[in-house]
């Protein structure tokens, strides 16, 4: 007769009283089943106590700012002028650029509700500067993943049928066309936002197309194939 | 004449089922067809088709899972009635019959699920020389099964499955009817097709050259996401939407939630939104050279006063449509921005 | 993903410097962006971890940290001294949570005890590799509405089952019996059934 899960679970918790404490560790003596379950609950228990924080993505912070500043907008108080300048993380497989934030009273850009601060100063000036300084970095940044990512997906297109090989090929060139009418954009009109953050999106689209194109091919070459369906929903990370 | 290998127990010997706890969970069964190669030489019969269907049933019960994987050729899975699952498999060949040898059709059977795969014993060239064998299943399930299928060049079609739906090909066309918790349905070159699709919780979708075109879709969250393809979702409702194209049409007719939280980004696609009695929004819209317009009344920053008949081309836009709780962000780069009144 | 962002060096004054609790707290009182940035680095990890679990998505711990820090900005000019900064955001933290769980379960009207109805999740094949953190994280995302507020507050945050069931309104018995069906159903998941 096996104990119930629920006094397995109490004894894996260590909460059962003693009575039913000896009654399982006798029946556990002779029970492999009942055995594996309460080792199998320890295990998961060690393993829940090792999970780790996760961060937040980068985007989060700057979303929060905004809002802040929303508030601050219809509820005024003392305001320390913050400009947020370009973040991206670097990482071996991925580059996650957060979306580009840009203080209201950057100069050049289509003012939203016409009730900006008055205050445009030279270290207003200067901060616009400093950002797209920090565009070109991050586009080099992105450019050389992009290389990297283009090299292995090169080197085993014959692990991908000629089909799957061609068309990834053609939506490749097509988010390089969108690239290159970003890039020219911000050539014309470079302080704008709409043309910064299509370029930010379009390189991420790329990386993420590249990725799932080495990912596809790693699973095909690994004979794989019905896996490699699978790696069509995606591992990159979102965002 | 075919030649049916018995049937395999995995290394585990069958108890006597004395109660829930004692049956093991472990157990597998599986079943691999094979057919005989040894008389099967026919000569080449380029270009004329050769086939070998294979029929199973087995029971799953009605919350049971299924899993099929293909690799060339379709899959079909329909929600039947009862607990059983009905598997139909052809397999088909232009070349010599002995062919057909060159892919076995595997059913391994686990309590609670059945996982059915083709797998092909020979070396495949990707170039398509070697192994010319490709198998179409048609499989029924019970309607409140849970069904994983994928192919790698096929197409694939559930409908009518009313447990978790997980439907994805690399070349084929993914079509999906009636699945009220369809989670994911992605093809990479292939179109994606939803028909009545809902979900309790987050639904993807994603095709990187094909179109994504949904008729009746309810879910929680939506994520959805081509490249060069066109996303046109009608009759749809959801409290949050992330949708992407690079070169396609975005098209959203349906309605919005009053907490909910939507994205539309395109590149050079165009954006049509067509509201009916949506709740109150803030909208956020900009283009860097595509134009904005609404055919709704709204507050467009701080000042009243609509935006209709004024003549002026605008590139972006923030506006309040309402008491402005729900939120809109649309973006594209030269595609136009279009939110209509239903 | 790293902890810490890097960031370029800018003409400007340093965000870094080390300053004492109570005066970061002081001059986030006062209305500076750049303190309560800081502020939020030093406990968003904890927060959007605790978010994400609760909520079961990264997409809705993500909202729901948003929330939770404009919210602390506002509530922030309330905030005494008494207990430690980040005990105090973690309470804040909590309580938004709970008030998200419950409002998306009025919403979708599932009741937390049809458990044995939910079989859409499966057990995969045995397999005896050592549990990987990521899996886990990823099966806890994947547990039902109900049980998993449950076994997140009580088996990784370390509530006590009275406590659980204050927090979520329901019965100790209740609590219990939810965080052995997570536990049962993570097990699954993990491919150990």
């Amino acid at each position: 007769m096996h104990p119930t899960e629920t006094a397995i679970n109490d004894y894996v918790d260590g909460t059962s009283d003693p009575f039913e404490r000896n009654a399982i560790d006798e029946h556990l003596a002779a029970c492999a089943a009942c055995r594996q379950l309460v080792e199998d609950l320890r295990e998961l228990k060690s393993a829940t106590a090792t999970l780790e924080l996760r961060p937040p993505p980068v985007r989060a912070w700057g979303r929060i700012e905004r809002a802040i500043r929303l508030e601050q907008r219809d509820r005024p108080r003392a305001v320390f002028p913050s400009v947020k300048s370009l973040y991206w993380l670097g990482a071996a497989a991925a580059i996650v650029l957060a979306a580009l934030i840009f203080p209201r009273f950057l100069p050049g850009r289509a003012p939203a509700g016409g009730d900006e601060p008055a205050e445009m100063s030279a270290s207003a000036r200067q901060a616009a500067e400093a950002i797209e300084s920090e565009l070109r970095l991050a586009e080099s940044h992105y450019e050389n993943a992009i290389k990297g990512l283009e090299a292995a997906a090169k080197s085993d297109q014959d692990a991908l049928d000629p089909g799957t090989a061609a068309t990834l090929q053609k939506n490749l060139a097509v988010i390089d066309q969108a690239i290159s009418e970003s890039r020219a954009a911000m050539r014309a009109q470079p302080t704008s936002e709409p043309a910064q953050q299509s370029l930010i999106e379009n390189f991420k689209t790329k990386i993420a197309l590249l990725q799932d194109t080495v990912a596809l091919i790693n699973e095909m070459r690994k004979g794989n194939e019905a896996g490699a369906a699978r790696i069509v929903s995606g591992l990159k990370n979102k965002g | 004449m075919r030649l049916t290998l018995p049937i395999v127990i995995a290394g585990l010997a069958l108890a006597a089922p004395a109660g829930a706890q004692d049956t093991d969970p472990r157990l597998v069964v599986r079943e691999v067809v094979r057919t005989a190669t040894a008389r099967a030489y026919q000569g080449r019969n380029a270009g004329q088709e050769q086939t070998e269907r294979i029929s199973r049933k087995l029971r799953v019960g009605r919350d049971g899972r299924v899993t099929i994987a293909n690799i060339s050729g379709e899959i079909a899975v329909t929600g039947g009635g009862g607990d059983e699952v009905s598997i139909e498999a052809v397999k088909r060949t232009r070349g010599d019959r002995s062919e057909l040898a060159n892919v076995e059709v595997v059913i391994e059977e686990r309590a609670g699920r059945v996982e059915i795969r083709a797998e092909h014993t020979r070396f495949r060239d990707r170039r398509g020389r070697g192994d010319s064998a490709s198998v179409d299943f048609t499989v029924t399930v019970p309607a409140s099964a849970s069904v994983d299928a994928h192919s790698v060049s096929g197409s694939v079609k559930v409908s009518g499955v009313r447990g978790s739906v997980r439907a994805e090909s690399v070349s084929g066309n993914v079509t999906t009817t009636d699945t009220p918790n369809l989670e994911l349905a992605k093809s990479v070159s292939g179109d994606v097709s939803l028909t009545g699709a809902a979900a309790d919780g987050d639904l993807t979708a994603g095709s990187v050259s094909g179109d994504i075109t949904a008729k009746g879709l309810k879910a929680r969250g939506l994520d959805l996401n081509s490249v060069s393809g066109d996303v046109l979702l009608t009759d749809v409702a959801c409290e949050r939407l992330t949708v992407k194209s690079v070169s396609g049409n975005i098209e959203y007719t349906g309605t919005i939630v009053r907490t909910g939280r939507y994205e539309i980004n395109t590149h050079s696609g165009d954006v049509r939104l067509t509201l009916s009695n949506p709740p109150g929004f803030e909208l956020t819209a900009n283009s860097f050279s595509g134009s904005v317009r609404s055919d709704l009344p709204l507050t467009i920053g701080g000042n009243s006063g609509d935006d209709r008949g004024r003549g002026r081309e605008r590139h972006n836009m923030r506006a309040t449509f309402g008491d402005g709780s729900a939120t809109l962000s649309i973006r594209t780069f030269s595609g136009g921005i279009v939110i209509a009144r239903r | 993903m790293t902890a810490r962002q890097q960031r370029p060096t800018l003409p400007f004054p340093s965000k870094e410097a080390t300053v004492s609790p109570e005066d970061l707290v002081a001059q986030c009182q006062a209305g500076n962006v750049d303190a309560f940035e800081t502020l939020y680095h030093q406990h968003a990890a904890r927060l959007y971890t605790l978010a994400c679990r609760m909520a079961g998505s990264p997409e809705d711990g993500e909202d729901l940290l948003q929330e939770i820090f404009l919210q602390a900005y506002r509530k922030l000019g309330s905030f005494k001294g008494d207990a430690a900064i980040g005990t105090w955001l973690y309470r804040l933290a909590l309580n938004h949570c709970l008030d998200y769980v419950r409002s998306r379960q009025a919403k979708m009207n599932k009741l937390t005890d049809t458990l044995d109805a939910e079989t859409s999740i499966q057990p995969t094949a045995r397999r005896e590799t050592p549990i990987a953190r990521l899996d886990l994280e990823r099966a806890v995302e994947r547990l039902p509405d109900g049980c998993r507020e449950a076994f997140v507050l009580h088996d990784v945050e370390g509530f006590d089952h009275k406590e659980v069931g204050r927090l979520l309104g329901i019965a100790e018995g209740t609590s219990k019996s939810q965080v052995f069906k997570a536990r049962m159903k993570l097990r699954a998941l993990l491919g150990r059934a």
